[in-house]
């Protein structure tokens, strides 16, 4: 006969836990949806600030960089995503110097590590926020990330901004 | 004229696939052929009007016993295997013999056909009827044939449990 | 029985439509267009019910889980069902190699037919039955018990063996629920003592059986939706297409159209099931009547028989479904468990139970 108490208390309670799961869902049913509509919503989007989403080089007012061409980035780079292009020039004071002349940087092989940023030692390469970047042909996630004419920020300047 | 159209068909269908389930050399196909051959001897009692015989048709022998048939089938060996011909000896007297049934049957039927309608009522049968007839104990009703059977039927279950059950 | 008005009813519109073709043609002809029609009509819900229902399902699914759901084609998305079936609709059937050719193309249509011929029986509303058998009852647990064969054939055709593992499951677990959902509806003939869909109707006139057999028709209620549940290879039951191991069970190998019969049809047996739960126990297309409120009666009679019948089906899928979304897949041991240990007992008492009420008077129609 315990066994046929055991069955009814079995079955009790197993009713007993499906309305419990039922009452959890039913709940779940009318809470507050939470689901962002993107396009929508652009305005009022937050992306947080640590995301990766594209490499940019921040150029100031003068259209200047910080790009020394020293091309660690280059080197750190795990899948050849970067490519650092260089050229001599000869400065006024006739001394022979290594510029940068096109950084080229391909979204295509990215994977967002950060080794890029971290390893820079002037600081001259950061990861945005702009994260639309589908674009129709591959050809169009090669970027080159100096502007056109920019040039090497000069290093008293910097030091001058560090002292103030 | 509709009746008899739809008669037609279905006989052809009848007749077709129950030559097409046994002469089929896949064991599965056999078993859907023979499925087509209970549906359309459904639909002959649905022309007949006998809705209730039309259902236990369906129900037991096209959704009970061909899923039996058809599980079973599963769980042999290899069945989508071409089955091997019979040898020539066996397959002439299988078609004698199945000859010599038909005839049988269609000597029988033929003679008796006009017999058998003045015996049967002519209105329908209703499932009460039924019912009551099978429960009944008066003349010409059924209950010790149904208990008998219920009783080889429980005989088959306590069989099947004792193949089925782990051996200690 | 007082007569009450029913303006939006559509059986003044196929009496005269009737009238109407008998006066032009001999009767034959009229019958053979109205078949004709009644085929097309049935035909086309079944197809329009089939879209409202995948996209009442992924609506609600979505609002189970805090998500809002298709939200894109259309306002609220009420297109997407149209969108998905345009695409099945051009999509490449493809054609697998090795399969049973004949078996592999029949089993879509075993299981659309079954699910339509099911269908095709269910009172939608008053006059809105196509065939009213006086067996109704046991046509529909016949007729329906056909799909399992489809089911059955696809994964043994398919020539693979998630497909064969899916079908075999979906096998036991049919042939085990069939068993106490027949007896559940059994229980109910027991009380009407008709078989008849429309008599079934007629006799929830006042009370519906969910409430005249108490306590044996609740039991009876509450095994029927389950195993119907269980019939449809959804929800919690669904492990003959369980996609974390069988990617997708007997239809792994079907694209396409023939795909999309098995969709069509796993949407359609929830409705049917949903149709014939709210025809035998909750009154179907009748409306909520109390005796003696005449004007109370009138009413109600003015919302149209088959919005009714909607209505009640409507409740019992968002209950399917509200199921669905809360419990997590049962193991097969488990699942036969639940048949073979709980249900079927049950099930077999409660017959008995509902004799003894019916055959002492204790029905509330006979009590009151």
């Amino acid at each position: 006969m315990r066994t046929f108490s055991q069955y009814i208390s079995d079955l009790l309670k197993g009713i007993s836990s499906l309305l419990k799961g039922l009452g959890v869902t039913w709940k779940e049913f009318w809470t507050k949806k939470v689901t962002r509509q993107y396009p929508e919503n652009r305005d009022t989007l937050v992306i947080s600030e640590r995301f990766r989403a594209e490499l940019v080089m921040p150029h100031d007012e003068n259209n200047e960089h910080a790009c020394t061409a020293c091309g660690i980035c280059q080197m750190n780079c795990p899948n050849g995503t970067i490519r650092v292009v260089s050229k001599m020039i000869e400065t006024e004071d006739g001394k022979k110097k290594k510029v940068l002349d096109k950084y080229i940087y391909d979204l295509g092989m990215c994977t967002f590590c950060n080794l890029c940023v971290i390893s820079c030692p002037s600081h001259a390469i950061e990861f945005s926020n702009k994260f639309e970047n589908a674009t129709f042909t591959r050809d169009k996630l090669v970027h080159q990330l100096n502007h056109e004419g920019s040039k090497l920020r000069e290093k008293k300047k910097v030091v001058k901004e560090d002292k103030e | 004229m509709v009746e008899l159209i739809i008669f037609y068909v279905l006989a052809i269908v009848i007749s077709v696939f129950s030559i097409m389930a046994v002469s089929s050399k896949r064991l599965i196909r056999s078993a859907t052929y023979l499925l087509f051959v209970l549906l359309a001897t459904a639909g002959l009692y649905l022309l007949l009007d006998y809705e209730y015989l039309f259902a236990v048709q369906t129900a037991v022998y096209a959704g009970g016993i061909m899923v039996l048939f058809i599980f079973a089938i599963l769980l042999t060996h290899k069945p989508g295997d071409r089955v091997p011909n019979e040898p020539k000896r066996q397959r002439i007297l299988s078609i004698i013999l199945s000859v010599a049934g038909f005839a049988f049957c269609a000597h029988i039927i033929f003679h008796n056909i006009n017999r058998v309608y003045q015996l049967v009522p002519a209105n329908e049968i209703n499932v009460k009827q039924l019912g009551m007839t099978l429960m009944g104990t008066e003349k010409f009703e059924y209950l010790l044939p149904f208990e008998t059977i219920s009783i080889l039927l429980l005989a088959c279950m306590v069989g099947a449990i004792m193949i089925a059950r782990k051996r200690s | 029985m007082t007569h009450y008005s029913q303006p939006l009813e559509f059986t003044g519109l196929t009496r005269w439509f009737d009238s109407a073709l008998r006066s032009v043609m001999p009767d034959f002809w009229a019958i053979f267009i109205e078949l004709v029609i009644v085929g097309i009509a049935l035909l086309a819900t079944y197809a329009v019910i089939a879209m409202i229902l995948i996209y009442v399902e992924r609506k609600i699914t979505a609002f189970f889980q805090a998500r809002i759901g298709p939200n894109r084609v259309g306002k609220y998305g009420i297109f997407q069902t149209v969108a998905d079936v345009l695409k099945i609709l051009i999509k490449e059937i493809i054609h697998v190699n090795k399969v049973d050719k004949f078996l592999f193309y029949a089993a879509p249509f075993f299981i659309i037919v079954a699910s339509m011929l099911t269908f095709g029986a269910i009172p939608f509303g008053k006059g809105l039955q196509a065939v009213d058998f006086n067996i109704g009852v046991f046509y529909v647990t016949a007729v329906s018990s056909l799909g399992i064969i489809g089911v059955l054939l696809a994964g043994w055709s398919s020539n693979n063996k998630y497909s064969m593992i899916g079908a075999m499951r979906s096998g036991a677990q049919f042939v085990s629920y069939e068993l106490s959902g027949g007896f559940a509806l059994m229980t109910i003939v027991v009380l009407t003592g008709t078989m008849q869909l429309s008599g079934m109707v007629e006799t929830q006139r006042y009370c519906w059986n969910l409430f005249n057999g108490h306590i044996a028709s609740f039991v009876a209620f509450i095994i029927y939706l389950i195993s119907g549940h269980a019939e449809t290879n959804r929800g919690p039951f669904d492990l003959p297409e369980a996609e974390s191991e069988l990617t997708a069970g007997y239809h792994t190998e079907y694209s396409g159209l023939q795909f999309g019969f098995f969709y069509l049809a796993e949407y359609l047996n929830m409705f049917v099931i949903a149709a014939i739960a709210a025809t035998v126990f909750l009154g179907g297309w009748m409306p909520i009547q109390i005796k003696g409120w005449d004007a109370f009666n009138q009413i109600m009679w003015y919302i149209p028989s088959y919005v009714w019948f909607f209505g009640k089906t409507g409740v019992l899928i968002f209950i399917s479904l509200w199921v669905r979304w809360s419990f997590p897949r049962l193991r097969i041991d488990q699942l036969l468990n639940l048949e073979w240990k709980y249900l079927l007992p049950i099930n077999l008492v409660n017959i008995l139970l509902m004799v003894i009420l019916v055959l002492s008077g204790l029905t509330l129609t006979q009590i009151f």
